[in-house]
């Protein structure tokens, strides 16, 4: 797949901002759910947040893509400050983001379902759309070209007009990063994106993200609990452990870091597991 | 000042009926995650039962009867339809009661035909006089009769299993819808005691004291006032609902002095609206939280 | 055929269709909203309220000695006036409609319905008031009414009088309403309604301003409903307030029967909302004709039971609500998609 090049973009520039995330903590009620994270991703970099359960990194996630307050710290993306930034105007920016659980329209097609994802891109409230004025429906089509390349390019070429809902959830999956790739982002973030995936849609997962990456040059932020998914393709990784960034660096370093395997270990969770990935 | 101080009892007594109302929308809302749309047709059924009955049995009996007529009725409705409707998505389930609601309406008005028989309870149409102040008995009545209630409600939420029950469920309703697991009997007996609160209300709604006529279709349009008490204050709380009830009842009264009787009415829905502005959970609800 | 019908069909009959087409219209309004958006509304009657008001004090002209608003202005501009400050209404109604979601807002609007009882009987100088109400303005084009027998039609042997001619003015306006909502629901409005229905988080991710979304679902289902609110004033060709919340043209129960076509039609369905029209606007009259004809029905009708024709369609259309949400989420448009898959197989 190609950077789009039918002028169905504002901002076609092949600029790619860096996500600076600095000393930010979140706090739900009194309990600290980050405390003073700090990373950065590098454009064009392919950059996993890992850690155990409860670490802390479905709510960075959200911190950068503005659905959680930030209580104190700020995240820039490039010149932009996100703190100032409504949700749904950080996708113009270049964030596009997919879901822990596909947050999906299962009743609607594939096609519409990341159709959505134009949103920011394209124009035209209810009179317009009702009245289906040529020069909307020409800017549809573009769009809809568009889409339809995206979905190829993530192997859902069959699936185009099938409701979401009757798809398999490695297909679900991926329409969901269909939809995260179609507000052509220069930072996609995946959020698990091999949940729920066996070994062999997982390497297809593998495979597309690094894809993606090296056709289109955007940055990749993943959070990802398959470890061997993140050692082989995550350009950087930063850990969380209880909120808090415990170690920052080249998948290489990270598996040697005393801290990492500490809070693994420590945290209990499938400590065979880690030792046999990092090792 | 006088007749702030009666305006303030009046409301308050209003006030008392309105929060019994609300908290039945409450206790439904966390058993069964639906606003109950059908609960003007408790009240309605409640107070058709009352004064049908009460010329041949007497206030007492005709009262108990509606009373426990309405609780069965809710459990009914409960039993029969909320617990079938798939998935349990709260927009069907106001979509149910919404059409249960106009079946029995229709039914109830019908058998009443042009009549609005006043509930004949003993304290009707008298006054009391304290001091310099004139305030109506049904309203002391309805003040003292509610707290009470009230007071037993919250006893019965914070020291009984099914109190206990009830908060579990309601907090991790989610969790127990995904699980299959819904406790059927916590679950009627929260429309059980919602339509024994209805048919208490009615006792003082459908009385001359209360403005709103005898048992009519106006009885069950008063019910939607309680609606803004149970958003006032926040459709999971039960602290909030008698709160929103008092303030309801007390706008009520305050307006139909001070500005107008038609704006009275319209004065209740202003406020909930000025709520929902400042806050879309209510004053004590809790804030839905976006999962993702 | 509906081009057709006013040389085949008697003045009555006529006038239920056009009725029905009036709850179709408010009624496309409102599957939008709640459908597509997944906001329910009480308060499409107090938009409608809205709308026939506007109509009547834009298009009306203004008499010596009346107490009544006239603008005087041409009844087509009257009606685009009326729309236009009916939607105005409901983006005014933004600061509730874009930030509460779904059950609030179905309590919230309950409040507009007050709200227009009292409005209604307050500024009788624009509603005429509950007691007398005030006529309503004919619609009139280039000097030819379609709204009373001005100047005098024949068409094949037919006279065309306001019966026939307002069936094609409202067939116009619903065909209208029809078109626009179908090509919103399939392009880019639509879609971003259906994403803050489904999960608003998401939503936002993908770049819609989810409280504008809600707010101009909001302004759109009241515009429809305040063209539906001209129509109404139209058919009854008088604009009167109500006396009590709980009857009327625009009351609670006006609001619950509006709601009923929507589900019952199924929700999201815009031809759901035409055919879920024609069975709760259209039954109660087509009973009242049917009477005469029916024994058995006047039998019912007319006997010591208090069925009148609108008790049994409440009836009918409230046990409707309840069977579709248990039985037939999709209502009308989903039984009528299987039928048309089992016969185009």
């Amino acid at each position: 797949m190609k950077p789009t090049s039918d002028g169905t973009t504002a901002a076609e520039s092949t600029y790619v901002p860096e996500l600076h995330v600095r000393n930010v903590t979140v706090r739900f009620g009194g309990l600290a759910a980050l405390t003073d994270v700090s990373f950065t991703v590098k454009p064009g970099t392919i950059h996993a947040l890992i850690g155990p359960n409860g670490a802390g990194k479905s709510t960075c996630f959200n911190v950068v893509s503005g659905l959680y307050p930030v209580d104190e710290g700020d995240v820039r993306f490039g010149p932009s400050d996100l703190m100032s930034t409504a949700p749904h105007q950080r996708v113009s920016l270049g964030i596009g983001r997919a879901f822990q659980n596909t947050a999906l329209s299962g009743h609607v097609t594939v096609l519409d379902n990341v159709m959505l994802g134009r949103h920011a891109l394209t124009r035209g409230g209810f009179l317009l759309a009702g009245l289906r004025s040529p020069r909307m429906r020409k800017e549809q089509q573009l769009h809809l070209d568009r889409v339809v390349e995206i979905c190829e390019f993530l192997g859902l070429g069959d699936h185009l007009q099938r409701p979401v809902g009757q798809l398999s959830y490695g297909d679900q999956k991926r329409v969901d990063v269909a939809r995260a790739l179609a507000t052509e982002p220069k930072l996609l973030m995946l959020d698990e994106p091999a949940a729920g995936m066996n070994d062999a849609e997982t390497s297809v997962m593998a495979q597309l993200i690094s894809d993606i990456r090296s056709s289109l040059g955007i940055s990749v932020l993943l959070v990802e609990h398959d470890m061997s998914l993140v050692m082989s393709i995550a350009d950087h990784v930063t850990v969380l452990d209880f909120g808090r960034g415990i170690a920052d660096g080249t998948p290489s370093q990270i598996r040697t870091s005393p801290e990492v395997i500490r809070a693994y270990l420590g945290g209990g969770e499938g400590p065979a597991v880690l030792q046999e990935e990092l090792s | 000042m006088s007749t702030f101080m009666q305006l303030t009892i009046n409301g308050a007594g209003s006030g008392a009926v309105f929060a019994l109302l609300a908290l039945g929308f409450v206790i439904i809302y966390r058993a069964s995650g639906a606003v109950n749309f059908a609960h003007g047709s408790l009240v309605l059924v409640a107070g058709y039962i009352t004064v049908r009955a009460q010329e041949s049995m007497g206030i007492t009996v005709a009262a108990i009867l509606g009373v426990l007529g309405a609780g069965v009725l809710a459990v009914i409705i409960e039993r029969v339809l909320v617990a079938r409707t798939r998935g349990g998505d709260p927009i069907a389930l106001v979509l149910l009661t919404i059409g249960v609601d106009v079946v029995i309406v229709e039914e109830v008005a019908r058998r009443l035909g042009s009549s609005a028989p006043f509930v004949r309870v003993p304290w009707a149409n008298e006054v009391i006089h304290v001091g310099q102040i004139t305030v109506l008995k049904g309203q002391i009545v309805a003040l003292c009769f509610g707290l009470v209630i009230i007071a037993v409600l919250f006893a019965l939420f914070r020291f009984t299993g099914w109190g206990l029950a009830m908060r579990a469920q309601a907090e991790h309703r989610e969790a127990a819808a995904l699980m299959g697991v819904r406790n059927t009997q916590v679950t009627a007996a929260a429309w059980l005691i919602a339509g024994v609160l209805a048919g208490i209300a009615v006792l003082f709604l459908a009385t001359p004291d209360f403005a709103g006529g005898g048992v009519s279709r106006a009885t069950h349009s008063l019910v939607l006032v309680a609606f803004p008490a149970a958003i006032i204050g926040g459709l999971d709380s039960t602290n909030g609902a008698v709160i929103g009830g008092f303030i309801v009842g007390l706008t009520g009264a305050y307006s139909q002095q001070y500005v107008s009787f038609e704006f009275a009415r319209v004065a209740v829905y202003l406020v909930m609206l000025a709520v929902l502005v400042v806050r879309p959970s209510g004053l004590f609800g809790t804030k839905e939280v976006q999962r993702v | 055929m509906a081009l057709a019908l006013p040389l085949y069909v008697s003045e009555v009959w006529l006038r239920v269709f056009e009725y029905a087409m009036v709850g179709a219209v408010a009624a496309i309004g409102l599957t939008l909203l709640s459908g597509h958006c997944g906001q329910l509304s009480l308060g499409t009657p107090f938009f409608m309220l809205v709308g026939g008001t506007a109509y009547a004090a834009l298009a009306a002209d203004a008499e010596a000695g009346s107490d009544l608003v006239g603008i005087g202005l041409p009844p087509v501009i009257a009606i685009v006036g009326a729309v236009v400050v009916s939607s105005l209404a409901g983006l005014a109604f933004a600061p509730v409609a874009g930030r509460v979601s779904g059950i609030y807002l179905a309590v919230a609007t309950l409040s507009l319905v007050f709200l227009g009882l009292y409005l209604g009987q307050r500024f009788t100088e624009f509603t005429g008031g509950a007691a007398t109400g005030r006529p309503a303005p004919p619609f009139t084009i280039f000097g030819f009414s379609l709204t009373t027998r001005e100047p005098e039609l024949t068409v094949l042997g037919v006279p065309f009088g306001a019966q026939e001619r307002m069936w094609y003015l409202f067939l116009i306006l619903v065909i209208g309403g029809i078109f626009l909502a179908l090509g919103a629901v399939r392009s880019r409005p639509g879609r971003s309604w259906r994403a803050v229905r489904d999960n608003p988080a998401s939503a936002a991710a993908m770049g819609v301003n989810v409280a504008r979304a809600r707010a101009t679902a909001f302004a759109v289902s009241a515009g429809y409903a305040g063209l539906a609110g001209v129509m109404m004033v139209l058919w009854f060709g008088l604009l009167k307030a109500d006396e009590n919340e709980f009857q009327g043209s625009w009351s609670i129960a006006a609001a619950i029967s509006l709601l009923a076509i929507v589900i019952i039609g199924g929700l999201g369905s815009v031809w759901g909302a035409v055919l879920g029209a024609a069975f709760v606007f259209g039954l109660p009259l087509a009973l009242r004709l049917l009477v005469p004809s029916v024994p058995l029905l006047a039998s019912i009708t007319e006997g010591s039971g208090g069925f009148t024709p609108s008790v049994i369609t409440a009836f009918a259309y409230g046990s409707l609500i309840v069977l579709v949400v248990i039985f037939e989420p999709g209502g009308l448009a989903a039984i009528g998609r299987r039928i048309t898959a089992r016969f185009g197989r």
